[in-house]
């Protein structure tokens, strides 16, 4: 099966920049994410993910998530896309989830914690960054 | 004058130690401008980090709350997009504490039920909250939510007090009523 091409949508305030280069195997989110209808913005891009991971076989992939602030229903949604990955995960694949927090962010660090509670097969990753 | 006129108004405001009010129409686009300003606030207001972005993020709630709940609405009830809807909002300072305030008319039907989400939580020690935010995120979305349910609970886990709410007759229409909530943090 073939691998869906690359998705790639800027970043606004409201939302975060997506850079899912499927060829490379390399899935990127980046900035804050508010939008008004998560399930609007989200439900798009776990299909996309959802049909690249069908066409995956042994990959190597690899998940960049770099939020500096996600919303009630936004965190609904990453819940949902992460169970998407570790699926893809258990069906052979190897997912490594980097998951960057600011150092002082209790929140975001313990929703990383919360995804490898459920979440058993990715190969998780914690990076702590240093505030500016 | 013109300039009394807002030297009075700001002046109540500096009495109550507010540092942002708005009433008005909340649409996406008026919550992420209020983000900005609310940010560039908190950074010259001295808070710190872990304190700032529980206020922020009890903003985007209470505001997010409004644009999609608000009984008063300038857009079709059954838009989920570009809404626009009323209420109003604030913050200030109490000691070393910031609260935040916010209020929009909702059916006089639906008080019942937006009671018995946040009745529980005011007992709840924050253990408990946090145990209920995750039971949340698992669960289904409830049929009535246009998010994911969490939004009270994610509330409830940024104050650092219980979360203070009250129901008030809306003097102008009899069919409504205003929901107020307060957090502290």
């Amino acid at each position: 099966m073939q691998l869906p091409s690359p998705l790639f949508l800027a970043a606004t305030p409201s939302s975060p920049e997506i850079d899912f280069r499927f060829e490379q195997h390399t899935l990127s989110i980046k900035g804050e994410s508010y939008p008004e209808n998560a399930a609007a913005f989200y439900g798009p891009l776990i299909a996309a993910v959802r049909s690249y991971v069908e066409a995956c076989h042994d990959a190597q992939i690899t998940v960049h998530v770099s939020l500096a602030y996600f919303n009630s229903s936004s965190t609904k949604m990453l819940f949902t896309l992460f169970d998407t990955l570790n699926q893809a995960a258990i069906d052979g694949n190897h997912v490594r989830l980097n998951w960057y927090h600011d150092e002082d962010d209790d929140t975001i660090l313990e929703f990383g914690q919360e995804l490898q509670l459920d979440f058993t097969a990715l190969d998780f990753h914690d990076h702590a960054v240093r505030s500016e | 004058m013109l300039y009394q006129e807002f030297n009075e108004f700001w002046d109540v405001a500096r009495k109550r130690n507010i540092i942002f009010f708005y009433a008005g129409y909340f649409s996406q686009h008026v919550v992420s401008a209020i983000s900005e300003t609310i940010k560039a606030r908190l950074d010259t207001a001295g808070a710190a980090g872990p304190t700032r972005r529980r206020i922020f993020s009890s903003f985007i709630e209470m505001s997010q709350n409004i644009m999609h709940y608000s009984s008063d609405s300038l857009t079709p009830n059954a838009q989920l997009d570009q809404q626009m809807r009323r209420g109003s909002f604030c913050i200030g300072t109490r000691g070393d504490s910031f609260f935040l305030l916010c209020a929009n008319p909702v059916s006089t039907e639906s008080v019942a039920r937006i009671s018995s989400r946040l009745e529980p939580l005011h007992t709840m020690t924050m253990e408990e909250i946090r145990l209920a935010y995750r039971k949340a995120l698992r669960d289904d979305v409830p049929a009535d939510s246009k998010g994911a349910g969490l939004g009270f609970l994610t509330l409830a886990r940024d104050a650092s007090e219980p979360l203070e709410f009250e129901f008030a007759q809306d003097p102008q229409e009899p069919g409504s009523t205003i929901f107020c909530i307060k957090a502290i943090i």
